[in-house]
């Protein structure tokens, strides 16, 4: 054999060998692979306050200052509720400072001073009111007579004990002080006010290392005592925040221990003789003038607020506290608590809800978990909850039930000074807006401006034109950076997603982003061009650090600028926390710190009275409950709504119930067709309704910041005692849960009450339908609903059918392992019996039938392989043979 | 005297010439040996040489299993304790048929490949065991063919399951093919039924023929608790799916085999044949096994 003929056989049998695996290859045909979800309860006071003292010739003064004290709640108060006071006829202040709260006001003339006090209207004493720093409890000065430093000995009403030198303390609390401590020397006078703790423990408040513990905390938790401004017209107001003993033990104020807003409007020491020229001033500054540091005049000022001239004009408001939230966890008698996990927006019903269950022998021991809608939700299809709180449809969920709890809904809250120094009460925004600043569109700065695409843009939300043109009358040249953006939260959230819905049913907002300028030029920063809305986390994409700063500090600690302006915070208590603090979220200062040796950028100062430009995400339970004010939104172009009762009920109206399930009829006679409708129509009733913001934008009076909050739980599966105990919730909370009020187990503000007759009505059946459904624990029958699964995942079915190539039998559990993220599992296919009935009825119910699932491979390949093998092995045996007779071989 | 050793002449051996009906002959000859040892060898992995890979895997599957459950580390649903994703592949569960003397471990994934290590467990379901609709599929064939006696079965044998959790008992209620009624979901907190899937053939060879899906379903009343189940599973791992990701590697592997011929081919040119057969051998089994091994997963995964 040649050479030649040897290679060419040799790639024969090469050739021949490539043909079987390409044969073999081409039998199997490629499929794509598919890839493997609030008596009355406003109070009013009025006193007449006098100071008398002696003008610069002598002669007597009388100031005389009606006064009228306004709150708007005293009853049933929550931790951190803020009260809103309000006042006329007091004294103007002079020498504002902007941050009033605590030792910041103290250099101010005739503020208003707002304290929470332990004790009714007969029992305060200045040595149960708190403060925060020593300098507003012991004063000290020379005690020569002659200067006068010493103006609190002058005061008219003083005891004599007022006079000593060294007053202020009992003859035991002076024998008790601790040594080194309050030590004054002869030419100094001194007056100490002591605080007394819930306890009994004093600290005398000498020096500020004598102050109980909770007064070290103002880095982190700002003093909730004020020196408040009054204007030229003797009016002022003021939100006040109630601290319980869960935030300050050391005042003590809880359900059980009474405590009071004290409103000392400042007037000044009344002086007992012309010639305390000390006492006798009336003050540096002008009515509202600003304070420049030059320092307030003593006798009129708050440092003296114990002084009997002052402490005498007190307004006493009398506070009850609700049941604080560890109430049941404390109760024996409550039992195991029984959580239900999710939805934020239930929070402040919630607080009022819980003592109504657990201290109620016949109910249970409820208990409100905050987590994410999507978490909770896969937490009771575990069955690791009883229930959940969602605002909407989660995955997998033919046998869940949603009965709705609450109607309340998100907000745009703002803290907005007017030019005047008063706060503005009310804000239209619209969608436009509200892409801007989450964009983080405004640059904040001129550093924000040197970021590419920015610089035309205006600096911040005030100095837009269409902002302008909105709400006209306020700052428009000081730029900053928290007025720059909306702090908003940085987690998945179903408020993000009805938020970003808002904003993509608007046409105009959505261009916007696309890149189209708005008709003042103002352009979308680069990072969020061609966004694509709604989403349920809001991203952070701007990843733009700026290269010359300028800043040493800066240049040393490089950071995303617009992320640090634009920085979320992970929940709405959060937002709701730093907008009553006046604090944004800004982190772009940048310190060195000394004990680290590091620069570091931390966290914006708290903005001062009279300035502040804050906006936030707000819910808003939380809106009602801390007083933030919350801006109209544009429904219909033109009309903006605010987040009134009005607008949500109208809101609520639009809303439209579950589509239906279609049905696939061909395989079905027409009583079991019928059978399948009224199965699809009992199903639909089980689900939430959908608020759609392209209806509310045709709605000129639907806010469109509502949702509603439906408690969600398992139609089968569930034992007797926890189907009982939740379907108990469900018909208490939608009814005696929806009076509003604000005692145990009343509707708080910020809530729509779901009543039987009106825009509510259909949820209210709903609810009751739920509960019953779920107490029954029986699964209504019905067809699988259609999902949106992958592609190529050929498990979906609409049909009561038999499904082909799904996992032919009854119901699989699906709940997707947390963070998956990916389709919906595969709905169940419908099941020949009831769940809870123990017999199949047959001739009501359609049958279903095991799929025929049939492989020609399988049938077929391995006798092929077998004939095959055996036949070309013939042929090669015979081939062989007659070639070796031949000779060839 | 001299001895005429007569020798046969060895007899002249003819050159094939081209063109004559002798080269054909000997093509055709060469080409339908290889198509018959590929026939072959693919019979021999696919009933025996498979049957050897499966009880390998299957020892090695029930240490594992056994020193999970001694360590309670074993799944029981399809995240760990660690929160992350178990490999298809783990042991979840152990199988056993004392009427059919089946005791076998079930692994995590029912795609092709999964299944030629022992019966599967389809990830978009409870763990055997658990309550809920739990479904096993197994090779019916090849590979072991675990559940090749699966339609012996009949109403009220029973099958027990020990799980990461506790062993529980199975009671058969029907063997169904298509067309037969499906039995009503488990209702109760604790009821649970193992559906177990295999296919089977009719006719003439029948045992090498197994096209129809059929459908063993067991239940019980004293489930243990449902673990994480997977959202959704790609067709690969349905009923008689195919894997088509096994393509890359035999490519690979063909690609290998046909590198070694050519390799074998040039080698004979200079070596005696001897030699390079005795390196080219073990080469060429362990690529043939290979090969076949991936041509597997592309058939389907109840065979």
């Amino acid at each position: 054999m040649t050479r030649m003929t040897r290679l060419l056989r040799y790639s024969a049998v090469l050739s021949v060998f490539a043909w079987v695996a390409a044969a073999v290859l081409v039998l199997l045909p490629s499929s794509a692979g598919s890839a493997v979800a609030a008596d009355s309860e406003a109070q009013s006071q009025t006193k007449t306050l006098t100071r008398d003292y002696f003008d610069a010739s002598g002669s007597p003064v009388t100031k005389t200052n009606k006064v009228t004290v306004h709150i708007d709640r005293h009853t049933d108060i929550q931790a951190n509720e803020r009260v809103h006071i309000t006042w006329s006829g007091a004294h103007p202040t002079g020498g504002r400072t902007t941050n009033p709260f605590g030792a910041g006001g103290m250099e101010q003339e005739y503020p208003v001073m707002i304290m929470e006090c332990r004790g009714d209207t007969d029992t305060v004493t200045p040595q149960t009111c708190w403060t925060d720093t020593s300098e507003e409890r012991t004063q000290s000065s020379l005690a020569d007579p002659a200067a006068d430093d010493a103006v609190w000995l002058d005061d008219k009403g003083n005891g004599d004990a007022d006079n000593q030198r060294i007053s202020g303390l009992t003859d035991a609390e002076a024998d008790a002080i601790p040594d080194g401590d309050c030590t004054f020397g002869k030419t100094l006078a001194a007056h100490i006010t002591p605080f007394q703790a819930a306890d009994g423990k004093i600290s005398y408040g000498c020096s500020d290392n004598d102050m109980p513990p909770e007064a070290a905390q103002t880095s982190s938790t700002p003093p909730n005592e004020i020196e408040a401004f009054t204007d030229a017209h003797g009016n002022g107001s003021d939100d006040f925040e109630v601290r319980t003993a869960t935030e300050n033990a050391s005042l003590g104020c809880s359900a059980t221990v009474q405590c009071s807003i004290v409103v000392v409007p400042i007037e000044g020491i009344s002086c007992t003789s012309p010639a305390q020229q000390q006492c006798n001033l009336t003050g540096n500054y002008q009515a509202g003038q600003l304070n420049d540091g030059l320092g307030a005049d003593l006798t009129v000022s708050p440092k003296l607020w114990w002084s009997p001239s002052n402490w005498d004009n007190r307004f006493v408001f009398p506070l009850q506290l609700a049941l604080p939230p560890s109430v049941c966890a404390l109760s024996t008698t409550a039992g195991s608590p029984v959580a239900f996990y999710g939805s934020e927006l239930l929070s402040q019903a919630a607080l009022q809800w819980t003592p109504a269950y657990c201290l109620n022998k016949s109910r249970f021991n409820w208990q409100d978990n905050v987590t994410s809608d999507d978490a909770g939700f896969q937490l009771m299809q575990n069955g690791g909850a009883v229930a959940a709180e969602v605002s909407g449809r989660g995955a997998d969920d033919a046998d869940v039930g949603y009965a709705p709890t609450a109607v309340t809904g998100w907000g745009i809250a703002f803290e907005i000074d007017k030019p005047d120094g008063t706060q503005l009460m009310s804000l239209k925004l619209d969608a436009r807006l509200l892409a801007k600043l989450l964009t983080e569109s405004y640059p904040g700065s001129t550093l924000g401006a040197s970021r590419p695409g920015l610089a035309n843009n205006p600096y911040s939300i005030n100095l837009d034109p269409e902002f302008q043109e909105l709400n006209p009358g306020l700052d428009v040249r000081h730029f900053s950076e928290a007025a720059s953006t909306l702090l908003a939260i940085s987690n998945s959230s179903a408020v993000m997603q009805q938020v970003t819905s808002y904003i993509a049913a608007d046409p105009e907002a959505m261009e916007w982003i696309d890149g189209k300028p708005d008709p003042w030029g103002m352009k979308v920063n680069p990072a969020y061009k061609g966004l694509k809305l709604p989403v349920t986390t809001w991203p952070l994409k701007d990843g733009w650090y700026p290269k010359e700063s300028g800043s040493a500090c800066l240049n040393d600690n490089p950071a995303p600028y617009l992320q640090k302006i634009a920085s979320p915070l992970s929940s709405l208590r959060l937002i709701s926390q730093a907008m009553f603090y006046y604090w944004p979220n800004v982190s772009t200062v940048c310190q060195f710190n000394s004990s680290t040796g590091l620069y570091e950028l931390s966290r914006v100062p708290q903005q001062g009275i009279g300035s502040r430009f804050m906006l936030g995400l707000v819910d808003l339970g939380d809106a009602a409950r801390y007083d933030l004010p919350v801006a109209a939104l544009q429904a219909e172009p033109g009309h903006y709504v605010g987040a009134n009762a009005a607008g949500m009920a109208a809101a609520v109206e639009l809303a439209t119930p579950a589509p239906t399930a279609a049905i696939d009829a061909d395989k079905l006679s027409t009583k079991a067709k019928k059978q399948a409708e009224k199965q699809a129509q009992a199903a639909a009733g089980l689900l939430p309704e959908t608020l759609d913001q392209t209806a509310f934008r045709s709605s000129g009076s639907a806010y469109p910041g509502a949702m509603v909050v439906y408690t969600a739980a398992k139609t089968t599966g569930l034992d007797k005692t926890t189907a009982a105990r939740v379907a108990q919730f469900i018909r208490v909370s939608s009814t005696e849960g929806q009076v509003p009020g604000r005692g145990n187990g009343q509707l708080p503000d910020g809530y729509l009450p779901i009543t039987k007759t009106g825009a509510t009505a259909r949820l209210y059946a709903q609810a009751q339908a739920v509960a019953s459904v779920i107490a029954a624990q029986k699964v209504p029958q019905e067809p699988a609903a259609s999902n949106p699964s992958a592609s190529g995942s050929a498990t979906a079915s609409t049909s009561a059918s038999a499904s082909p190539s799904a996992v032919a039998s009854g119901d699989t559990s699906g709940a997707a392992p947390p963070g998956s993220g990916s389709a919906p599992a595969p709905a169940a296919v419908g099941t020949a019996a009831p769940a809870a009935g123990g017999s199949v009825d047959t001739s009501s119910a359609p049958l279903v039938r095991t799929a025929a699932i049939t492989s020609g491979l399988g049938g077929g390949l391995l006798p092929l392989l077998l004939i095959v093998g055996l036949f070309s092995g013939a042929v090669a045996l015979g081939g062989r043979v007659w070639l070796h007779l031949k000779g060839a071989r | 005297m001299t001895v005429l050793t007569l020798q046969r002449a060895p007899r002249a051996r003819q050159e094939i010439r081209p063109g004559a009906p002798e080269e054909t002959m000997a093509i055709a000859s060469s080409a339908t040996l290889i198509i018959a040892l590929v026939c072959g060898w693919m019979l021999v992995q696919l009933l025996v040489l498979g049957g050897i890979t499966q009880q390998r895997s299957q020892h090695l599957l029930y240490a594992e299993f056994r020193s999970q459950l001694a360590q309670a580390t074993a799944p029981t649903g399809e995240l760990d304790y660690n929160q992350k994703p178990i490999a298809p592949g783990s042991p979840v569960a152990l199988l056993s048929i004392p009427k059919l003397g089946l005791q076998q471990v079930v692994v995590d994934g029912t795609a092709s490949g999964d299944l030629m290590a022992g019966p599967g467990h389809l990830r978009s379901t409870p763990m055997p065991g658990q309550a809920g609709v739990s479904v096993v599929m197994g090779r019916a064939s090849t590979y072991g063919a675990p559940f090749r006696e699966l339609p012996d079965l009949v109403k009220g044998d029973h099958i027990t399951v020990q799980n990461a959790t506790g062993t529980v008992d199975y009671v058969v209620d029907d063997v169904r093919g298509a067309g037969d009624p499906i039995p009503a979901a488990p209702s109760g907190a604790t009821a649970g039924r193992l559906t177990l899937v295999t296919a089977r053939g009719s006719g003439f060879l029948s045992a090498l023929r197994p096209g129809a899906a059929i459908y063993v379903d067991a239940s019980t009343d004293k489930a243990t608790s449902t673990g994480v189940v997977a959202a959704a599973v790609p067709t690969s791992e349905q009923v008689m799916g195919r894997d088509t990701a096994a393509l890359p590697l035999l490519v690979l592997l063909l690609a290998a085999l046909a590198g070694l011929v050519l390799a074998v081919s040039v080698a004979r040119r200079h070596v005696r044949a001897v030699l390079v057969w005795t390196c080219a051998a073990p080469v060429a089994v362990a690529l043939a096994w290979g090969v076949t091994d991936q041509v597997i997963r592309l058939l389907p995964n109840l065979m």
